[in-house]
């Protein structure tokens, strides 16, 4: 894994000290943990009762309500339950754009995430898509032992939900980091995303320089994944152009998110930490 | 063909065409950049620069048109010059310089046509070398003060068609002899040649005329009447047919603020109308004037004639005969002749009989008449011989008359104007002053010529041919072309001609024949004496236009005559350049440049 991409995961996890992930209600499910779920279960605190029925536990039945009201009830505690995050990371090029920070934000941000996860008592998985989506490898441990973490896939993360889609756990925090700069539906892949997840955060995370057009003058532009080239004149007509293809872009990801119940937000890879109250703002992270 | 550069050093400056497009290519080079995806970009927008080529370089089109001019500005500071076909004979142009080719034809003159072909000729193949003769009245070759050879334009603006006729023969003679048979000659005309087959492949005649109708004054005169001056002027119709209704032109003549004719003559197709009419003699330069109807006066130059008021030179004579009889037969005489002056002292004539001659001062210019009227006398009848060229027999016929003379020798050095047999009756001498002795042996006694008309033509004739040698002007109105006669005392004269040019003649010899160039009113000054006379286009021959015709007549040798000749195109590079940076500055100026 590149150094720098490592470096950036320490600095995320550094960052990522500070927050906690905001678990919504919905989500305090899953596997037997440490954070009260919204169900009764096995944990010390007591939360009602209830009548008797066939098949409860006999160990939970308040003998002395038995004893004076000669009637059969058991007490119900809370469940402790441990939130699960799935952190989507978009593996291709465009994520690794050359002389730009866009990787590095991208490695700070999900190692921010992890430890914000791990913060506010959550497991967490990472998934890159390349051939299909796969799983990081050592992506339970903290960021600083996460391994082979590479943004060089020429595949959108359509076609690698296409090729091997991830396993996701039922009622996790979902965060799908992405540019988002790719041709298709948006709706298809957010419909995926959101399919049993209790929440689901859309990152979009941009270099400066897909946010802003260059200067005037002749260039050729490059496409970082499928190497496709074109020669442009920019003037303040075509960079008047590009803004508002861009606009109309996110516009477009923005409706879907709302019709599949998603979040979405903006990053700007150069100002990643001056922009971590936008993933507060959408109740994505909390101060720890 | 490949051009001679003059100076190839300049070729050095080509240096500039590679760094200005090195200047280009790293301006407007792409940058290249990689992006995260075209999804963006795509909006149909490509570079502004076209072509399929230069699409790769994006080289905006004003730096073609720098490169252009800076290619062009170079190769026009080489000099290059051109080897372009050219005759290889000289050429000699005769130009016609009667005043029919002023006449407007479709709004143009004739000249115009002629010198628009002749500036075509020179510039689509300029000969060796060009002369002009200008074929006025007589053949004059436009020649260069002090060796230096003026533009062609120069020499055409003497070219100002003012003649009364066209000595065209006399120009090709001219032509032929200045060219040595070797030049080519060129014959710029209105009318066809006399002969269309030219017995020289040397000479091509083109007329630029056109046949139209013209009404022209083609006479006019006045002259002393008595007291009064008489005028004629003579109108031809040179329009239309034989055969044709006759047309009207009005004739309207001024003098100072006199109308003394106004009208309308109806004349025939080719007749001529005279209008004869009598002015006070004091009345001032006589103005007339034709008015013709549109279409039917192709020349305006022959519509109006000046006449200034006839000179009046009277001569003063003295009697010194001592035989009562000769003196008054000669006083009754010369009164009637109307050319004496009244007074006698300080005479120009002295009639004496010999013996009361006064004596004639030596510095004077008084003429001597010796009358020998007595002694010896013979009866002489006809035949007499009378010399008529001679001013005094001009007119003199002697049918019948007795004249008596005595019986004398011809004195020596006497050149007789009137014999009988070998008796000179009437003879002249002239003296080392230049004065005239005349010697009249004529006894009246026995003669019966003082009872013919003869005798006062004899007396008429002496005193005009005296008043014709005193100083001043001859005649106040001439025709265009003719010479105004000027007598002299040897002092200068000052002439100015209509056009305010003025011709100095510092010492004269006595007599001075001056040129008439062009019509109008001439100013003489001579010492402290100032004096007039007017010039008049009246020719018959040019005022009528029927024969005027266009066409091409003869041609010169082969064609190939020619020769290759270094020509400079460095104005065909300097005007291209100067029209790339024209559009280049268009460009700018409406930012279509693909900057």
């Amino acid at each position: 894994m590149d150094s720098t991409l490592q470096q950036a995961l320490r600095d995320g996890e550094r960052l990522g000290a500070r927050y906690a992930l905001q678990v919504p209600q919905v989500a305090a499910g899953g596997w037997t943990g440490s954070r009260a779920g919204r169900r009764s279960g096995s944990s010390i605190d007591f939360q009602d009762y209830r009548e008797y029925q066939p098949g409860d536990d006999l160990r939970f039945i308040d003998w002395g309500i038995y004893a004076r009201s000669d009637r059969l009830n058991v007490k119900l505690f809370r469940e402790e339950v441990t939130p699960h995050l799935d952190l989507i990371l978009d593996g291709s090029r465009s994520m690794n754009l050359e002389k730009t920070a866009k990787a590095t934000a991208a490695a700070q941000l999900a190692g921010l995430l992890a430890t914000a996860a791990a913060n506010a008592q959550c497991t967490h998985a990472v998934w890159v898509s390349g051939e299909g989506f796969q799983r990081l490898p050592n992506d339970t441990l903290p960021p600083s032992a996460w391994e082979k973490l590479e943004l060089n896939s020429r595949r959108t993360p359509e076609q690698s939900y296409e090729i091997l889609p991830p396993k996701f756990r039922r009622l996790g925090v979902r965060v799908f980091v992405s540019d988002l700069l790719w041709a298709g539906n948006p709706q298809a892949i957010l419909r995926r995303l959101r399919e049993g997840a209790a929440e689901l955060f859309v990152v979009q995370l941009l270099a400066r320089e897909d946010a802003e057009p260059p200067g005037h003058g002749n260039i050729r532009v490059t496409d970082s994944e499928t190497g496709e080239e074109t020669e442009i004149y920019i003037d303040s007509a075509v960079a008047r152009n590009y803004a508002e293809n861009l606009a109309r872009w996110q516009q477009s990801w923005s409706d879907a998110c709302r019709q599949c119940g998603a979040h979405m937000t903006t990053l700007i890879a150069e100002d990643l930490e001056n922009s971590l109250s936008e993933l507060q703002a959408v109740q994505l992270l909390a101060p720890a | 063909m490949i051009p001679l550069l003059t100076y190839p050093l300049a070729l050095f400056a080509l240096t500039t065409l590679p760094a200005l497009a090195a200047i280009y290519i790293l301006r407007n080079r792409f940058r290249r950049r990689t992006v995260s995806s075209l999804l963006l970009w795509r909006f149909q927008v490509q570079s502004k620069a076209g072509g399929a080529k230069f699409h790769r370089l994006q080289l905006p089109l004003l730096f073609l048109l720098e490169l252009l001019a800076l290619a062009l500005l170079v190769a026009a500071a080489a000099g290059p010059q051109w080897k372009l076909p050219q005759s290889a004979r000289p050429l000699i142009v005769i130009l016609d310089d009667s005043f029919s080719m002023r006449a407007i034809s479709g709004g143009v003159s004739a000249r115009t046509r002629a010198e628009s072909f002749l500036q075509h000729l020179l510039s689509a193949q300029p000969p060796p070398s060009t002369r002009f003769i200008l074929a006025g009245a007589r053949a004059r070759s436009l020649e260069a003060s002090a060796g230096i050879s003026p533009p062609i334009n120069d020499l055409l603006q003497q070219w100002h068609c003012w003649s009364a006729d066209t000595a065209i023969d006399a120009a090709i003679t001219l032509a032929a002899e200045l060219g040595r048979n070797q030049a080519n000659i060129l014959i710029l005309t209105d009318h066809k040649p006399p002969a269309e087959n030219f017995s020289s492949n040397r000479i091509e005649w083109r007329a630029f005329g056109e046949a139209v109708d013209n009404f022209a004054i083609v006479n006019a005169s006045r002259t002393t009447f008595g007291d009064q001056d008489r005028c004629l002027l003579e109108v031809a119709n040179f329009s239309g047919r034989a055969g044709e209704e006759a047309r009207s032109v009005r004739l309207t003549v001024q003098a100072g603020t006199d109308t003394p004719q106004n009208s309308i003559l109806s004349i025939g197709p080719g007749e001529r109308q005279r209008v004869v009419f009598n002015l006070p003699a004091s009345a001032p330069v006589l103005r007339a004037a034709l008015d013709a109807a549109a279409g039917s006066d192709g020349l305006d130059v022959d519509n109006q004639v000046q006449l200034l008021p006839p000179i009046r030179k009277r001569v003063r004579v003295q009697l010194a005969l001592a035989d009562e009889n000769l003196r008054t037969l000669a006083n009754r005489t010369l009164d009637a002749t109307g050319l004496r002056a009244a007074i006698s002292s300080d005479p120009q004539i002295l009639i004496h009989d010999g013996a009361t001659a006064a004596t004639n001062p030596a510095d004077g210019d008084c003429w001597n008449l010796h009358w020998i009227g007595s002694g010896g006398a013979n009866a002489f009848v006809s035949p007499f011989i009378i010399d008529t060229s001679h001013p005094l027999g001009r007119g003199v016929a002697l049918q019948g008359a007795v004249w008596a003379g005595a019986t004398a020798a011809n004195t020596s050095g006497d050149v007789p104007v009137i014999l009988a047999g070998n008796t000179p009756l009437l003879s002249v001498r002239e003296d080392a002053p230049g004065r005239r002795l005349l010697t009249l042996n004529f006894n009246p006694e026995l003669s019966t010529l003082q009872d013919t008309p003869d005798w006062p033509v004899l007396f008429w004739n002496l005193l005009q041919w005296r008043s014709a040698e005193m100083r001043g002007l001859n005649d106040s109105n001439v025709r265009l072309g003719a010479e105004a006669n000027l007598k002299t005392a040897g002092q200068g004269v000052n002439i100015t001609q209509p056009d305010g040019t003025t011709r100095s003649f510092p010492k004269t010899g006595g007599e001075l024949a001056l040129e008439t160039p062009m019509p109008g009113i001439y100013s003489v000054m001579m010492g402290a004496a100032r004096s007039q006379f007017s010039v008049n286009p009246l020719s018959a021959d040019e005022s009528d236009l029927s024969s005027c015709v266009s066409g091409h007549w003869g041609a010169w040798g082969e064609t190939t005559e020619v020769r290759l000749e270094e020509t400079s195109a460095v104005w065909i590079f300097g005007l291209l350049a100067l029209v790339m940076l024209s559009a280049h500055l268009f460009l700018l100026a409406g930012g279509k440049g693909g900057r």
